[in-house]
């Protein structure tokens, strides 16, 4: 019985941290793709790409955004949606962690040079961290099989 | 724990190249359908941020903004935060932080006529808020407003009057 409560609690956290995270990247793409030119700008703020890269990530990031999201959400494609969102995220949080060593106020682009004049940078550090947590364990459970949880991870389907 | 199987690798790779011609195609395809495009590769470089929506340049050379600071014909605006105005900025300069613009504007813009010619500095090739505040003022009636590029940095090393910090 209490194995059963076990796998019902593993099984509800592994698709509770599938549906969030889909949701989250559905949400994050949907008013970039209304606004590719503002997330250009954006893009630019965070000056890490060339130049000739801004605008590239700026029409087609979103939409892998959106259809990973979405893969997620309905749960099939996991181990490429999952594997993806792992890259992006973990990227986005390399991104931050660059600029914030390097005192770079993304919001505006510009440097600020006095210490912790952006208290939102931490706030966006942590909230990409968490969900790299989740993009992680995600990872883990699609990718690796736990020896006694019964997940039905679409992965098991293959012969 | 185990891994899985080859397979899940195998499938993932489909996967991964499926989404991504998906995201080829529909990143190419509302481009294209939508009106307010934009290029696939366009003109980021720091000089080209200095042209207004409509297509005017609102750069200064140093140059000309120092002979207009000589002349006393120019009101400088320090866009960047207040403590970096303190610490440091051109002389005669008025504070107005891009980022509370909104608040602040009245009491710095106090006595200075929509006529006047205005520069607004930051620091840095890449700070935009020189350019941002510019814009900001043009907005608000300012007919005359340039930006001086990477100004607090490139006005101290040609040693140009400043007011040093408190």
């Amino acid at each position: 019985m209490k194995e059963e409560i076990r796998q019902k609690f593993s099984l509800f956290l592994y698709h509770g941290a599938r549906i969030v995270l889909g949701i989250v990247f559905v949400y994050a793409s949907y008013d970039k793709i209304l606004h590719p030119a503002a997330f250009a700008k954006v893009i630019y703020n965070y000056r890490i790409l060339p130049d000739e890269l801004i605008n590239l990530s700026a029409i087609f990031l979103p939409w892998l955004e959106l259809i990973i999201g979405s893969l997620l959400i309905i749960g099939i494609g996991l181990p490429g949606s999952v594997f993806i969102s792992n890259i992006l995220l973990i990227i986005f949080f390399c991104a931050l962690m660059y600029n914030k060593a390097r005192g770079l106020d993304i919001s505006c682009g510009c440097f600020s040079t006095s210490e912790g004049e952006a208290p939102e940078s931490t706030f966006y550090l942590l909230r990409d961290l968490s969900f790299v947590v989740i993009a992680v364990y995600l990872f883990f459970k699609v990718f690796f099989i736990s020896d006694s949880a019964g997940l039905k991870s679409p992965s098991r389907r293959t012969p | 724990m185990t891994f899985i199987n080859s397979q899940i690798w195998t499938n993932t790779i489909k996967q991964v190249l499926i989404i991504a011609l998906i995201v080829l195609i529909a990143g190419f395809g509302s481009n294209k359908l939508r009106s307010d495009k934009i290029p696939f590769v366009e003109d980021w470089s720091a000089k080209s941020n200095l042209v207004t929506s409509s297509g005017e340049n609102l750069e200064i050379s140093l140059s000309e903004a120092s002979n207009l600071f000589k002349k006393g014909e120019a009101v400088f605006i320090d866009a960047r935060s207040r403590a970096e105005y303190d610490a440091g900025h051109v002389k005669g300069a008025k504070s107005l932080p891009y980022k509370e613009a909104d608040l602040k504007f009245i009491e710095a813009m106090a006595g200075v006529s929509e006529e006047s010619a205005i520069i607004t500095y930051c620091d840095g090739e890449t700070c935009e808020l020189s350019m941002e505040l510019a814009v900001f003022l043009r907005n608000a009636g300012y007919k005359n407003v340039k930006v001086l590029s990477n100004g607090w940095s490139a006005w101290k090393q040609n040693s140009l009057p400043v007011d040093n910090g408190k």
